[in-house]
Order: structure tokens, then C-alpha cells, then sequence
């Protein structure tokens, strides 16, 4: 395991995929033997310049050396020979088989001792050497979340990764476990490993990292010293600055009207069976815009499908336009007023194999005109087919084409088209211009404002900027919490980025490393 | 040189696509069918007019096949409206077993004297109800704990064959004739045979028809149709519209179930007269599945293709008296399941080459598949 301390630079590293960059000449240096954060949004590039280093996808152009020398890895099994190893955040193991099964999975013969027996004690060993504790024989199904990722880790080392690139590894881990991952990464340096932490939560990242590297919009955003940062400064440059994002101006006389949509005390179960969202009480008013900012998985997808009635909360109360929409299916809550624009737009909100005219009626083909005693009428579906297109400029289609072959944004349209009916109260949308262009991001932009007038409207993003441009009101999610409530005058978006990585205000003023108390604000 | 192929999904789908495809895929296994017959030393000219004049030519020939297209029209139709939900009843064999069990039993139980249409609805609808009820024990599992139906439709089908045979080799049944030396079921009366109209031709084949028209407006015209297509398409856009999956999942497969169970109905009615364990286990459920796969789960599509199957079944037996074997037959009948049912790629997709160069312009394709051409 000795030998020099590995350093590795990464110097103009473009990757596109169809067109887009994901990263886009970005600069990045892991020193030997540091623990290195690399923060930022969703869709930052993160996740590709960890690709990359890890072999798994070949950049377009840059160059990535290893102490000194150029290296370009061909696959994932190429850059664990240079001692390269990644671990996912979703693991890469075989359930039923064992620790150590797993660990020598697709290695060559050659690489790896003949005897399971031999594997099994040099697993034990590398175990106790690190920290890592974990039964070789054991099945992997048997093992708790935390022991497969000690599994996962163990995997490289064993392969001899000399630096580790741990995708957002605290994400499934309760809090003593993450103590004790932390406890094995600081021993992995102390034996001259590096390792790349990345993250979304500030906390951990401030309390043990060496150095941070911030991705915005496929850019380095800047390599700074952690000990001489701040909380708020690193926000500052994963979520922009406060003054680049502008509020679109609309009639600030807006009267605000009676509740739209009312959470009291909601509390959902998640698909862990944790709590995915804990006890959320807010209300949206006629001719308001309420946005909810966060980083994804922190709730978001479940408080949306808690209020459209695809979930069942575990306490609190629910009402859709005055109607208790508590323990409601999808059906009741259309009917109570929801419109509803999910995150996924094919394969929830749209059916991608059927054509528009299908989808157009998705949730009304069972009313009349569309359809008298269970028979549909074609040529009803049709009109309202044609009125919807013309109406919201839906473009692309031809008759009986399935919707799966449409654009981004045309798809948006339609499901606008078919949720802003005349009948709903309030508007529920779910990343509503994730991928699109900016023309078609404009246009849904200005349906969702044009909703204020007479209507509410509650709009989760992980863009910032666009809940900020739109909303009269901002919350902020962490961990299945509401953690801040802005009204648009009184802003501050350092306050929120903060919010939304988990550390606030008591973190910004103190340096104090507290990566387990991370609730801020509750 | 290294090209590749490009492979773009097609937008719209014509019927020149819809029918030219399958039918050059059907000439493709003919040509095919040819080499290998000629390999077998037969004449292939001769083989194929054999095949057309004993299945097809003369109201003789086509009443045979027809009769035999009968209960396939059912049992693929029983395939297509569940593949049209993409659930997967594989066990149309043991569902046509129990129509079979449940309509003899009716035919035997009532009066001879019934009036005939009086006793063939009866039967039919103990027959469909029989063949329901057997659906709905993988339906029940599948929509509650998410049990796999493929398994369980298919073991079913094991059952249901021991059932039957039990019933007639295995116990002194109701449904068993003591009186003959042969182990075999009673004969039903008169009144519970369904009318021919040509020789073995029976009224079975209006039902099917009938019932494959039915299920064809069922499926596209009606908002219940509407909601298995979306649920086809997609449970998770279905459930967002509000629809009851798991419902949706026990109703089809309690419908797939009876459309297998008036195929059994059918045969034990027009064709054996008597629950007959060996006459009525010649794999008409499972050829359903086939005929459901290359009529891509469309009703009407079942008709045609349940009568082109059968055509080559018929005319099996002609071919061997020209000195042609089974196994060739079988061969050139799974030469054209399996060209036909790979037309459907061709249906939806073009395919074309493409320069390295040009490549990366454009929209981008579902997948390119690497070729050194």
C-alpha cells in the first residue's frame, strides 16, 4: 500500500453529450494524500468529470495526468490498474453472493489469489487495516446499507486504488455510520491514499475536506482551501450570485386571495421507510407563486406525490381548494383542482408509446364530450386535440405518432395543455423546464406566471435562479424539511444556498466542524 | 472501411409498412422454406401448390382449415388482450382445459331436451366463467404481491392438464363413460353440439369472429380500452391519470381467461363432443400465444393470422402423403413465426447506413449497432 503519495491533474477536460457540454474545460488537481470536496447542483458535471476519471467515459478533449505522467484510462478496469477506483452511489454488487465473492468479481485470475479462503483473509485484513468492518463470508443481502458500501470500498482497495472517488457516499448513511466512514477515509489518507468526497452537503464538506472544487454549469467554479472558506462563500459559488438572478417583473399589486393548497404537519414515509418528508406546513393563495427550493432527494418527489394523491402521508392533513385531499387517490385530487405537472415527463405525465391525442385526454377521456357510456368518441378528442395544440402552441406532432418521438418542450406543452384546464384551482410543477431550450423554458415559464393571476401555483426547481425569478414565496427543503420561508422582497440567496446544503446560519458563524447536526433550521 | 447502421425509430407508421412488411417477411420464409425443401429433396413448386390446394382451394379445403383456425382465433385473442396490458398469460392451454371441463359438465348435467341455443349459452358462459376463475388465481397473486403471471399462468396450465385427466383416466366422474372398455368422457347429447355448417366447420367460428370484432371495439372505442392501453403503455403514467391498475390486471386476465375457455368450449362442443383429455390437448393455447405475437396483440389482426396457421397446419398431412416429413412442416412454420414476428423491427424502425462522418449530425438515433461492412 506504501509508495508516493498519488497526485492527479486534470487540465481542460471538455465531454459533451449530443452537443452539450457537461463539463466544459474544466481544471482539477488532486493532491497526494488530501481528502478533496467537489460540490454543486444537480447537473453540474460532477458526475461526468468523475466518469471520466474513472474511466468510464473517454473525454472529447483535455488532457488527465498521474504524477506527472499523461494517462488516458480506456475503461473502468484500466483506471483501477492505475489505481483509480470509484465508488457509486447506487452499488455495483451481486446480492447473492458474498463479501468476498464481490470483491474479486471481474478481476483476472491472475490478479487475484485461487483460494476464496485467501481472498477471504486478506479481505479480513485490509478490513482491520482501514476500519472497515465487514464479514467476508457473509451474503451481501444480509449486510446493512453502510457494510455494502464498507464492501464497495473495500473493492478497490483491494484492487489497489490508490485514490477513491466516493459519489455523495453519505447519502444513505444513517448518522453514526457516516461518523465511521469518515473515520476510514481519514485513515486512508493518514496511509497516503487521496480521495474525491463528493457532495451536496456543506456540513461534511467543511468539516472534513482539505480542499474544495465547485462545478457550475459544467465549469470550475474555483479550488479553494477549505480551512480558509467559508460556508457562505462556497454557496455563493455553487448557487451564483445574488444579483445575477433577476425577478421577472409582473404586478407587484397581486391580491392574494384565499388558500389554494394547504399542508398542516405532513409527514410522508419514504421508499427507505425514513421519513421523506417530516412534518411540511405551508399554504399556497390564490395569485401566489410558492417556490420550493433544495437539492433533489431531499423530499421533494415525495411531498409532489403526497399532494397529487400517489402517496399516503403518515400524519397531517392535506386541502386541494378547500377540499381535504388527506388520504385522496390521483383521481379525487384532479378533480378537487389539482393540475399537476410531474418531474418525469415521459412515462408519468405523458404514456410515451400512445399518441397525443391519447395523452391529451389522459384524464379526461372518461368525461363527456369525450366519451357518453364508457364509448369514446373519436372525433371529440380530436377537436379538444386540436384546440389544446393550437391554443399552446404544442408543434411536432403528426397523427398517430407516438408522443416518445416529440421534443422536450413540446411535450411540456401538452401537459400543460391538458392539466391547465378550466376547472383546476392550483398548479403543482415538478421541474418544469428541466432540459428544455430556452424558447420552450420561456414559454412554460410564462404559462406558470400567467397562473398567478387567478390561480395558485407551487413549483419545485433545482434551479435556483428560475424559483427565485418566479415565485412570491420561497422554501427551502433539506431532508425532508422545510428549513427557510423567503417572501420575494426580503431574499437572500446566500441564506438559501446555505439552507439548501444543510448548514445554517449557527454553521456560516462558527467553524466548528458538525457534520452530523446538519438540520439546520428545524 | 467501418460503417455503421443506423437505426431511427419511424414516426408514423402506413398501412403499406403495416402489410407490406409481414408479407415480404412471410415471401422471405417461403423463399427460405424452398432451399430447404429442395435440401430435403423435395420439389418446393410442388410442396407449395400441395400446401395452397389442400388448405386453401375449394370451399372444401377452406372449411377444414377454417374449423381449425377456430379455436386459435380464440385462444389468440385471449393472448392479445392481455399482451395489449403487457401481462402475460402463457396459460390459455389450462384455461381452454377448464372451458372445456365446465361446458361438458353443462351439457351433460341439463336435460337433453333443452333447446339447443339455450343449452350452448349455458355452456358457454359456465365455460367462460370456468376458464376465468382459473386466470384470476394467477391474476389475484399478480395484482397483490406482484407474483410473476408468466410462472404462474404457465404452472396452472400443469394442473389443469392433471385435472382433466384425472377426471376421465384417474376417477369414476361424472364426466367419465363407464360403459366404454376405453377410458373417455360421456358423449354430450344432441342439443349441446354446436351446428355444423360444412363439415367439421361449426358455429364456433362465428363466435370467434364475433368476439375478435368485439374485442377490437372493446380495446379502442371504449374508455375501459383506453385505460389497458395506457396501462400498456405505462402503469406509472396510468396511475398518475388515476387509474386502478392492479383492477385493470385481475379484469384482463379473468377476460383473457374466458376467451381460452370458449376456445375449449368450442372444441369439446363442435369437434370431440365429449370431454376427450387426448383429442383436446393439442397445444391450441400455446399456438395462441404465437398467433397473438405475429397479429401484434390486435384483434382483428388474430383472425387472418389464426387462418394462416391453420392453413399450414391442414395442410401438414397432404404434405406428408407427397412424401414430405413433420419436421419439415414444423420447420417451415417456425421459419415463418420467426421472420414475420422479426418484421416487427422493420415495422417500427428504419434502418439505413451510415458514414462515420455523417454520424454525428442530426437527431440522434434509439442505437447504432457497429458493423465492419
Amino acid at each position: 500500500m506504501a509508495g508516493e503519495a498519488p497526485h492527479l491533474k486534470v487540465r481542460n477536460l471538455t465531454k459533451s453529450f449530443y452537443g452539450v457540454p457537461a463539463i466544459d474545460s474544466v481544471d482539477f488537481d488532486l493532491r497526494g494524500g488530501e481528502i478533496h470536496g467537489l460540490l454543486g447542483e444537480n447537473g453540474a458535471g460532477k458526475s461526468t468529470l468523475c466518469s471520466v476519471l474513472s474511466g468510464l467515459y473517454r473525454p472529447d478533449s483535455g488532457t488527465v495526468s498521474l504524477d506527472g505522467e499523461a494517462v488516458q484510462f480506456r475503461s473502468p478496469q484500466d483506471a483501477s490498474r492505475h489505481g483509480v477506483g470509484m465508488v457509486y452511489q447506487h452499488f455495483r454488487l451481486v446480492d447473492s453472493f458474498t463479501v468476498a465473492q464481490n470483491i474479486v468479481l471481474g478481476m483476472h485470475k491472475k490478479q487475484r489469489p485461487r483460494s476464496m479462503r485467501q481472498v477471504e483473509s486478506m479481505v479480513a485484513d485490509l478490513a482491520e487495516e482501514f476500519g472497515l468492518h465487514v464479514d467476508p463470508t457473509a451474503s451481501i443481502w444480509q449486510l446493512s446499507v453502510g457494510e455494502q458500501q464498507r464492501v464497495e470500498i473495500l473493492k478497490q482497495l483491494f484492487r489497489g486504488a490508490r485514490i477513491l472517488i466516493l459519489d455523495e457516499p453519505t447519502a444513505v448513511l444513517a448518522a453514526q455510520e457516516t461518523d465511521r466512514l469518515f473515520e476510514a477515509i481519514s485513515t486512508m489518507v493518514a496511509k497516503g491514499h487521496s480521495v474525491v468526497l463528493v457532495s451536496h452537503k456543506m456540513a461534511e464538506t467543511m468539516a472534513y475536506t482539505d480542499r474544495i472544487t465547485v462545478l457550475r454549469r459544467g465549469v470550475n467554479a474555483g479550488s479553494v482551501t477549505t480551512a480558509s472558506t467559508t460556508p457562505a462563500e462556497v454557496a455563493r459559488m455553487m448557487f451564483g450570485d445574488s444579483n445575477a438572478a433577476e425577478r421577472t417583473n409582473y404586478d407587484a399589486a397581486q391580491q392574494v386571495g384565499e388558500p389554494m393548497l394547504s399542508l398542516s404537519g405532513v409527514s410522508v414515509q419514504g421508499d427507505h421507510g425514513l421519513l421523506a418528508v417530516d412534518d411540511a406546513t405551508f399554504t399556497v393563495r390564490r395569485g401566489q407563486i410558492v417556490g420550493v427550493a433544495g437539492v433533489a432527494g431531499n423530499g421533494q418527489r415525495e411531498l409532489q406525490e403526497v399532494i397529487a394523491g400517489l402517496r399516503s402521508p403518515v400524519s397531517g392533513t392535506i386541502e386541494i381548494a378547500g377540499t381535504n385531499c388527506t388520504s385522496a387517490g390521483p383521481k379525487q385530487t384532479a378533480q378537487a383542482g389539482l393540475a399537476y405537472v410531474p418531474e418525469d415527463r415521459l412515462g408519468v405525465g405523458l404514456a410515451p408509446g400512445l399518441p397525443l391525442e391519447h395523452n391529451i385526454v389522459l384524464k379526461s377521456y372518461d368525461r363527456s364530450p369525450h366519451s357518453r357510456r364508457g364509448v369514446l368518441s373519436d372525433s371529440a378528442i380530436e377537436k379538444t386535440m386540436n384546440e389544446l395544440v393550437e391554443k399552446f402552441d404544442v408543434r411536432g406532432n403528426r397523427s398517430g405518432m407516438r408522443v416518445s418521438l416529440m421534443s422536450g418542450g413540446n411535450l411540456q406543452k401538452a401537459i400543460l395543455a391538458r392539466e391547465l384546464n378550466e376547472d383546476h384551482q392550483v398548479l403543482l410543477a415538478a421541474a418544469p423546464t428541466r432540459g428544455l431550450d430556452m424558447a420552450a423554458a420561456e414559454a412554460v415559464r410564462s404559462h406558470i406566471i400567467n397562473e398567478r393571476a387567478t390561480r395558485g401555483v407551487l413549483v419545485f426547481s433545482e434551479d435556483l435562479d428560475e424559483i427565485v425569478k418566479v415565485s412570491d414565496v420561497v422554501l427551502v427543503m433539506f431532508k425532508g424539511r422545510i428549513v427557510g420561508s423567503f417572501a420575494s422582497d426580503e431574499l437572500d440567496l446566500d441564506e438559501i444556498g446555505l439552507l439548501m446544503t444543510g448548514s445554517g446560519a449557527e454553521i456560516a458563524s462558527t467553524d466548528t466542524p458538525t457534520a452530523t447536526s446538519t438540520r439546520a433550521g428545524s | 472501411m467501418r460503417n455503421r447502421l443506423r437505426v431511427m425509430p419511424r414516426g408514423v407508421t402506413g398501412p403499406e409498412v403495416r402489410f407490406g412488411v409481414p408479407l415480404g417477411a412471410l415471401a422471405f420464409a417461403l423463399l427460405l422454406g424452398a432451399i430447404i425443401l429442395a435440401f430435403a429433396g423435395n420439389d418446393p413448386i410442388e410442396a407449395y401448390r400441395t400446401m395452397f390446394d389442400s388448405s386453401l382451394n375449394g370451399w372444401k379445403a377452406q372449411s377444414r382449415t377454417l374449423a381449425l383456425a377456430t379455436p386459435l382465433i380464440l385462444t389468440g385473442l385471449a393472448a392479445a388482450v392481455a399482451f395489449q396490458m403487457r401481462v402475460y398469460n402463457i396459460g390459455g392451454e389450462g384455461q381452454l382445459y377448464l372451458g372445456a371441463i365446465g361446458a361438458s359438465w353443462v351439457g351433460l348435467a341439463l336435460p337433453a331436451s333443452t333447446p339447443t341455443p339455450l343449452m350452448l349459452s349455458a355452456m358457454l358462459i359456465v365455460g367462460a366463467l370456468a376458464g376465468a376463475c382459473w386466470a384470476l388465481l394467477a391474476a389475484i397473486p399478480k395484482a397483490y404481491f406482484n407474483a410473476d403471471e408468466i410462472i404462474t399462468t404457465l404452472m396452472l396450465n400443469f394442473i389443469a392438464l392433471s385435472l382433466m385427466n384425472w377426471l376421465i383416466f384417474g376417477s369414476r366422474s361424472f364426466w367419465r363413460d363407464p360403459r366404454r372398455p376405453v377410458p373417455g368422457g360421456k358423449r354430450l347429447p344432441e342439443s349441446a353440439i354446436m351446428p355444423s355448417i360444412s363439415g367439421r366447420l361449426h358455429i364456433g367460428i362465428i363466435i370467434a369472429i364475433v368476439a375478435a370484432i368485439f374485442l377490437w371495439w372493446l380495446l379502442r372505442k371504449t374508455s375501459w380500452g383506453f385505460q389497458i392501453r395506457t396501462i400498456g403503455d405505462s402503469p406509472r403514467a396510468a396511475r398518475y391519470a388515476g387509474m386502478s391498475v392492479r383492477r385493470k390486471t385481475m379484469a384482463v386476465l379473468a377476460l383473457s381467461g374466458a376467451l381460452a375457455a370458449i376456445a375449449g368450449v368450442s372444441e369439446v362442443s363442435g369437434v370431440t363432443k365429449g370431454l376427450e383429455p387426448i383429442a383436446l390437448t393439442s397445444n391450441i393455447g400455446f399456438t395462441g400465444i404465437i398467433v397473438a405475437v405475429v397479429a401484434r396483440s390486435n384483434p382483428l389482426g388474430v383472425v387472418p393470422v389464426s387462418i394462416f396457421l391453420a392453413a399450414i397446419a391442414t395442410s401438414g398431412s397432404r404434405l406428408q402423403s407427397i412424401g414430405i416429413d413433420v419436421e419439415v412442416v414444423f420447420l417451415l412454420q417456425g421459419l415463418i413465426f420467426l421472420t414475420v414476428t422479426a418484421g416487427e423491427f422493420f415495422v417500427t424502425n428504419t434502418v439505413s447506413l451510415a458514414h462515420p462522418d455523417t454520424s454525428a449530425t442530426g437527431s440522434p438515433p434509439t442505437s447504432e449497432i457497429k458493423a465492419a461492412i
